[in-house]
């Protein structure tokens, strides 16, 4: 019993002291100092991490767009309201779904090839040597990820969104015959751009800044192993998948709960 | 250059989590020579160059570059002293996303304010002495494990530096690359008037270049010398590791329990 | 050195697209315009009842939207609720001094706005006057209390 005590309290501090070490290594990695040398590394990680998770963020919001106008039309046309079908896919989506499912998403595209990035970089020596050449890899390899990554989710989640509101209106218009106007009309006068489409964004940005950290930081920490980087890859999906979908409760609750 | 010692390690203590890994080494590195530092495999060889290099901090001890204690800098002069270190990697550990050339080039790159005519120049110069000169559009993937650290090495002495730090330089190469990378450690000692410290367990090739030879086991320095002396030391446990037999003072078995006694207990569980 | 400028390209589109992405969410799907704030006028309007009439709610004369209602509060002199509506510069001047201005639902389950009626006084409205002629919103329950009598009565 008092062992089991005992290994709660140890399992306790090292998480406090992986903590302390993942907020350290942040602050030491964000202060990358901007030259033309660290632009370019940026655009490099952008190009990784934002052009190249595109094409699967943009098909995935298609199709939540298409399933949201579906199930929305036939609840929305027991109570002869389906004109209301364009605020409920657009509020839905703005507020909710683009910011975490494109997080999700990013995690599982983006965020597991950086953490097996590094992962290897370290497994092959090459932060050790660079860090012997006299270039901190902090910022040399993390800083430019990071930045990326904060820059990168936020955009990649206004493409989810515009594209699902497309999807929701060839569904809804084309398909299912919502008069035209309503759907757009219905959608404007409840949409808001301060409450829905910027507290939209401000949960993307804090999601962006949590996959990125918890990405590069398990590719830094790990063991450099192979069997220590698949876990770590795993682990960077699952524990930002966790804390995106807690998170989103936090903000929720502050953003539209009544707790302002 | 001054008679001084370039590195002096001073009751150096280390240990990783319960293992014991230095329990007070003392080395003395003369400038312009290369010094091997030898050992059975496990003994912490790699963890006495990070100790040197700064990247670990030892328990207890000190490690004196050119008179500055390596530990009691603050980062930026640690990185500033970093600049006149080379280190070689056992795996070469090659920038993968970068070509033969722009690894060669980055240090230029990140420490000088060079025009890039002059890199190109400087850069293709210490490809050439590595032999290499043709194989700078390759990306490392592309390259075998002696190329690599061969290129590896001309990264390393991109800077000029007054100290170059071998880890295991021979390890895993056919005896064709061996021989390359031995006579090449040899003529960069002796062109560049170069500090060498070159850690192995590759007891001939490692012989014939060294001028002076430390043998580590046990967390502690066993014998030290130069190789002449080494070959002919009385001391069992050098001389078994020196001529390479299978078994002696430092045993062929893990440690464990009598065999028969093992046998026997068989039925009652492991 | 040719493959560095395709991704730059790429990097450039995707922040472009982001950000014409960003704009079809603000006019588009919020319905913002850029009308200047300073062409607008103030009226106020006394309700016995605003039901729940939401600030920033529309102003409608005969179906088109002419304005918002800004703020509602309680008149602690009359007790009932004083709503302050923002209005287009151009009526200013035009409105009756006896227009009405109704709270109106859109549809059985819709939100609610202000409808204007144009009354036929001479005198007009300008900017800090007060609607005299209102109407409450429609409480559903006393709407059903009313009905319920009424049958009773008959």
């Amino acid at each position: 019993m008092i062992a089991r005590l005992q290994q709660l309290g140890r399992r306790g501090c090292d998480g406090l002291e992986t903590l302390g070490r993942a907020g350290v290594f942040l602050a030491l990695s964000s202060f990358g100092v901007p030259s033309r040398e660290g632009w370019h590394l940026w655009l490099r990680q952008m190009h990784f991490v934002g052009v190249l998770s595109l094409a699967i963020v943009l098909v995935s919001g298609l199709f939540i767009g298409m399933v949201l106008a579906l199930q929305g039309y036939t609840i929305l046309v027991d109570f002869g309201a389906e004109q209301a079908l364009g605020q409920m896919v657009a509020l839905s989506l703005l507020r909710e779904l683009s910011p975490v499912v494109a997080a999700l998403l990013f995690a599982g595209r983006a965020g597991s090839a950086l953490t097996a990035e590094i992962g290897l970089m370290k497994a092959t020596e090459q932060l050790t040597s660079m860090e012997m050449i006299g270039v901190d890899p902090l910022r040399r390899v993390v800083a430019p990820r990071l930045w990326a990554g904060f820059v990168a989710l936020p955009l990649l989640t206004v493409g989810f969104s515009v594209v699902g509101i497309v999807g929701g209106y060839l569904v809804g218009v084309e398909w299912l015959g919502v008069f035209d106007g309503s759907y757009w009309a219905n959608m404007q006068a409840s949409v808001d751009f301060l409450d829905d489409v910027v507290n939209g964004m401000v949960k993307s940005l804090v999601f962006a800044l949590v996959v990125t950290w918890i990405a590069v930081f398990q590719g830094y920490d790990l063991i450099p192993t192979s069997e220590g980087i698949s876990r770590a890859t795993t682990r960077t999906v699952v524990y930002s998948s966790l804390v995106v979908l807690g998170l989103d409760f936090v903000l929720t609750a502050m953003m539209f709960g009544g707790l302002s | 250059m001054s008679d001084s010692p370039l590195v002096v390690v001073k009751d150096l203590h280390f240990s990783r989590g319960e293992m014991e890994i230095f329990r007070g080494v003392d080395l003395c590195i003369p400038r312009g020579k290369i010094t091997a530092v030898m050992g059975p495999s496990g003994t912490g060889k790699t963890t006495l160059l990070k100790l040197i290099g700064g990247q670990l901090v030892p328990d207890a001890g000190q490690v004196l570059i050119d008179g500055a204690d390596v530990h009691a800098l603050s980062r930026k002069a640690l990185f500033a002293l970093r600049r006149r270190m080379g280190m070689l990697f056992q795996s070469g550990a090659l920038f993968s996303d970068l070509d033969v050339y722009e690894n060669v080039a980055f240090p230029l790159r990140v420490h000088t304010n060079l025009p890039e005519a002059m890199i190109r120049d400087v850069a293709l110069m210490k490809l050439e002495a590595v032999g290499l000169r043709g194989a700078r559009k390759l990306m490392p993937a592309e390259l075998s494990g002696g190329m690599a650290r061969r290129v590896a090495l001309a990264r390393a002495i991109a800077l000029d530096p007054e100290l170059i730090l071998y880890d295991e330089p021979f390890v895993g190469q056919d005896p064709i690359s061996m021989g390359v990378l031995v006579q090449l450690i040899k003529r960069l000692n002796e062109a560049l008037g170069l500090t060498a410290i070159v850690v192995s367990h590759d007891i001939k090739e490692t012989l014939s270049i060294a001028d002076y030879v430390y043998v580590i086991a046990d967390g502690e320095v066993m014998a030290h010398g130069t190789p002449a002396t080494l070959d002919v030391d009385d001391d069992p446990r050098v001389s078994q590791f020196v001529h390479g037999e299978p078994d002696g003072p430092v045993p062929f078995h893990y440690p464990a329990v009598d065999f028969l006694t093992d046998i026997l207990a068989a039925g009652e569980g492991r | 050195m040719k493959r560095s400028k395709t991704m730059e390209l790429g990097v450039g589109i995707f922040m472009l697209a982001g950000i014409l992405g960003l704009v079809f969410l603000g006019l588009q799907v919020s319905g913002l315009t850029f009308s200047a704030p300073g062409d607008t006028f103030r009226l106020e309007a006394n309700f016995a009842n605003v039901g729940s009439l939401k600030p920033r709610a529309r102003v409608t004369m005969a179906g088109v939207t002419v304005g918002r209602v800004t703020e509602i509060e309680l008149d602690t002199e009359w007790y009932d609720a004083r709503v302050v509506l923002e209005l287009d510069a151009e009526l200013e001047g035009q409105l009756p001094r006896d227009s009405t201005a109704a709270i109106l639902t859109a549809g059985l389950l819709g939100e609610q706005y202000i409808g204007l009626s144009v009354g036929a006084d001479p005198e007009t409205l300008t900017h800090g006057d007060t609607i005299r002629d209102t109407q409450s919103a429609v409480v559903l329950e006393e709407l059903i209390q009313q009905f319920v009598s009424n049958m009773a009565t008959n």
